[in-house]
């Protein structure tokens, strides 16, 4: 065909005229479709073909699906960030819970625990930021006190060897009620 | 690498609305410039272009994937058009094109376009009034020659794929373009003897 071509006149001018047609069609449907702004095109024939809504579990679905299917790259970076991020930040905000020592800024009351037949007595410290510090102290053995009838008068017989010796009377010789004073803190282990 | 068609009509099927939409950014230009040429009328052809894809997805269970998808797309896509014609012309028949009817490619006229338009038909399309031109000659060809000649020079479709899409014989393939393409190159060739005679332009 070539050699025809490169021989005959007739036919090296219908191919001339071939090419030129075709080119000329092809570019000017190309400059008319230049013109066309296809931005919304594609989301046009969507809302067409979708108009109702399938269930939420199903869209999640086919919206994960897709994500892995057409983005599968920025979602495996986008996981390994946020699981980069949780190893980083997870340690930082379990520390902060524990506390630090009576210094520290913040404290945090973990737990609070009451020993069966412990004798402690609290010591209650307000800080200036409006915190409390409380101070559990052990409180030494105390001898037991007499018994005492329900008017609160003691039993005969029953004797405190010290209460002679220590207890105040009134002008009368009776015995005067106990000063209700709270029992002294004397320390303990921290 | 893209997604071939066959693939994506696959996922479509199974209910990937994504693969639907990339189907449709693909051949959204090729699908509107087809419309473009047989209706010459860009809101039209918009319309056309969209009800074209709507019914593809439509009727995607009716697609064999024996032939290419694009093939049944500019199928579709072409009979949409034939009946916005036949409908503007307020239901009547297509006015068929005489095939046996000779054409007029006498001696004098053979090299004439190529020669006037030189090997460079970007640079001659350029000019508005060439372009517009072309849409003049295209709308001069019958409708159904206008489509073969629309797909095969936007498409580069081949004779079978043609025979296939718009399914009649390969002849008549061969024969309605042979026409379509003497009858704008006729109506080419006039428009620019006549403006080179008036202003010498589109000589290269």
């Amino acid at each position: 065909m070539e050699r025809h071509l490169a021989a005959c006149r007739d036919c090296t001018g219908r191919a001339a005229d071939l090419r030129a047609e075709s080119g000329l069609l092809r570019v000017g449907l190309d400059m008319a479709v230049d013109d066309v702004d296809f931005k919304d095109f594609a989301q046009k024939v969507m809302a067409r073909v979708t108009p109702e809504k399938p269930p939420l579990i199903e869209r999640m679905r086919l919206a994960l699906s897709e994500m892995f299917l057409y983005q599968r790259t920025a979602m495996i970076s986008s996981l390994a960030t946020a699981a980069v991020v949780l190893l980083v930040a997870l340690p930082l905000v379990l520390r902060d819970n524990a506390p630090e020592g009576y210094a520290a800024e913040r404290m945090t009351v973990k737990s609070i625990q009451s020993y069966q037949g412990a004798r402690v007595a609290p010591v209650v410290m307000e800080t200036e930021g409006g915190g409390s510090i409380i101070w559990m102290v052990d409180e030494q053995e105390q001898a037991p006190e007499p018994a005492k009838d329900a008017a609160g008068q003691k039993k005969p017989g029953v004797t405190n060897p010290d209460e002679s010796s220590t207890e105040p009377q009134d002008e009368e010789g009776q015995p005067s009620p106990a000063p209700s004073v709270p029992p002294r803190p004397t320390g303990g282990a921290l | 690498m893209a997604t071939d068609d066959l693939t994506l009509v696959k996922r479509v099927r199974s209910g990937d609305q994504r693969a639907f939409k990339l189907l449709v950014e693909r051949y959204q230009r090729k699908v509107y410039a087809v419309a473009l040429g047989m209706l010459k009328d860009k809101e039209e052809a918009m319309d056309v272009s969209q009800e074209a894809f709507v019914k593809v997805y439509k009727y995607l269970d009716h697609f064999k994937g024996d032939a290419s998808f694009y093939t049944w797309l500019y199928r579709i896509t072409s009979n949409i058009c034939i009946d916005v014609l036949r409908k503007r012309r307020g239901g009547g028949e297509p006015v068929e094109f005489d095939e046996t009817q000779d054409v007029d490619l006498s001696e004098a006229r053979i090299g004439a376009l190529g020669s006037r338009l030189g090997t460079n038909p970007q640079k001659s399309a350029l000019r508005k009034e060439l372009a517009e031109k072309i849409q003049e000659a295209l709308a001069t060809v019958p409708e159904k020659h206008r489509a073969i000649l629309l797909l095969r020079e936007i498409e580069g479709m081949s004779y079978e794929d043609l025979a296939r899409t718009l399914d009649i014989p390969k002849g008549t393939v061969m024969s309605r373009l042979f026409h379509a393409r003497a009858k704008v190159q006729k109506i080419l060739g006039d428009y620019l003897e006549l403006d080179e005679a008036k202003s010498g332009v589109g000589n290269e």
